[in-house]
């Protein structure tokens, strides 16, 4: 029988999705994922409040809040008090998902008020790119072993098993602990190189000429009042040089999937990209910052876990994987 | 495989798909969201001069109060705001005004009874940026016409 090619195929698929991983790298990414959804960028109570008193009706519904209304009546939860009640229980869950009690449940509950919050602001006739893929990154940590450690629930566990064996646990090692990563990158690669195309495409090669990027840049600086902005609309040359990177890293960043080596390089300009568009035009896609980050520190953490050891040695220990660890002990 | 990285394989590949539907599916682009098209600021323009302009309406009450025309106070976003009031009263379309003095005075006690719609043209110049203030276009509540 020729399964070999499938065989392949899965074993590819799997070594790509389903590598040994140490489950801190996740634990540290759900803490930074849910702590800046939370303190960061969570949607405004205010101004869902004044979306409902305003409106009797959505303007452009999403799929999502049509699928709720089609169950519930909008009265039922489309009301200044019943949403308030929501928008809570959502930062509550939120907590237990920051500290890890309950861990995954807590996350998936919470990226599903989150999606309803975002949803719902977006069901009144405008919708922008920020959120979507740090959702998926969320929801993703639901399906993964984010909560094994830095956790109540690790904590809890571990207090359980010393009772029982009367011996500590062994650091965490999981296969499913690398695919949210993987998952991210693969739709930022996606979605950037589609943003990039479509330039390419509906502009063409004059998208580079600089006057597009000045036209841009000084509508949105003059309307939000940034300095920088006004600035940079002013020059041509470096309207023209941005404008090349602009194309050039939208377009590539899908190479950071196919050279794991430059991946580092990739997310570090993502991150001063994204700066660059907030301090110039202010386009605050902080969600993208925060997932290149942490794409930068825990996808290929060998680049710069080599450099702290060079300098730093034995002070970070507990950096170094868990079978090194071990190999060491 | 074993069961649990099936059911992720299997979402994994479902939602990268469902990144297509918005693009296949033109008519609901906008209301797939967390699946959208990611085609933003995509359009260019020729060379030329670099100009924008600032817009904004003040209201005026029956009472005489002042009253700067904010998406909060609408209750709309800023793009439907824009799409739906602040471009076409631009263009002097006074049936948009019609219907921003309708949302407005719904459950006002002070109901306005003007709009103005103050602009400036900036231009980026050789020697800066040079403002230019546009001729104020007034709406009135009883009048079908803007001034």
């Amino acid at each position: 029988m020729s399964t070999g090619w499938w065989d392949r195929l899965l074993a590819r698929w799997n070594a790509y999705w389903f590598p040994q991983t140490t489950t801190k790298h996740l634990a540290i990414c759900r803490i930074i994922a849910v702590g800046a959804q939370l303190f960061w960028f969570f949607p405004r109570l205010d101004e869902h409040l004044n979306l409902l008193a305003k409106n009797s009706t959505f303007i452009q519904p999403q799929l999502l809040i049509r699928a709720i209304t089609a169950i519930l009546p909008r009265e039922l939860l489309f009301t200044p008090s019943a949403f308030s009640i929501f928008y809570w229980l959502t930062v509550v869950l939120g907590i237990a998902a920051l500290v890890g009690l309950f861990t995954r449940t807590a996350l998936f509950l919470f990226t599903v008020g989150i999606s309803v919050l975002i949803a719902h602001q977006y069901s009144y006739g405008d919708r922008h790119h920020n959120e979507a893929l740090f959702v998926f990154f969320l929801l993703s940590l639901a399906f993964a072993p984010s909560g094994d450690e830095l956790s109540v629930d690790a904590l809890l566990r571990r207090r359980k098993v010393a009772r029982t064996k009367d011996r500590a646990e062994s650091p965490g090692m999981s296969d499913l602990a690398m695919w949210p990563l993987r998952f991210a990158h693969v739709l930022l690669a996606m979605t950037y190189f589609s943003t990039g195309v479509s330039k390419l495409i509906a502009g063409g090669p004059r998208w580079m000429n600089g006057y597009t990027l000045q036209g841009y840049t000084f509508a949105d600086a003059l309307n939000r009042d940034i300095p920088l902005g006004m600035w940079l609309a002013q020059h041509h040359t470096a309207a023209i040089l941005l404008s090349v990177f602009t194309i050039l890293f939208e377009t590539f960043f899908f190479l950071s999937l196919l050279v794991p080596w430059a991946a580092p390089l990739f997310f570090l300009t993502g991150i001063f990209f994204h700066i660059g568009l907030y301090v110039t035009a202010g386009h605050d896609f902080y969600q993208h910052m925060v997932l290149n980050f942490m794409l930068l520190l825990f996808l290929t953490p060998e680049w710069w876990r080599a450099w702290l050891n060079r300098h730093f040695g034995g002070y970070l220990s507990w950096w170094r994987r868990p079978a090194e660890v071990a190999q060491a002990a | 495989m074993r069961e649990p990285k099936t059911i992720i394989s299997i979402a994994i590949i479902l939602v990268i798909l469902l990144h297509a539907a918005p693009l296949l599916y033109r008519a609901e682009r906008k209301t797939m969201w967390p699946f959208l098209d990611w085609a933003m600021y995509k359009d260019s323009r020729p060379a030329g001069p670099i100009r924008a302009y600032k817009k904004h309406i003040t209201g005026i009450t029956a009472r005489g109060q002042r009253e700067s025309v904010t998406t909060d106070l609408t209750g709309v976003s800023i793009t439907s705001f824009n799409m739906l009031y602040l471009q076409p009263m631009w263009t002097r379309d006074s049936s948009a005004a019609r219907q921003l003095f309708d949302r407005l005075n719904r459950v006002r006690e002070d109901p306005f009874v003007e709009l103005r719609l103050e602009s400036e043209t900036y231009t980026v110049t050789d020697s800066g940026v040079v403002r230019e203030d546009n001729p104020v276009i007034t709406y009135r509540a009883d009048a079908a016409a803007p001034q």
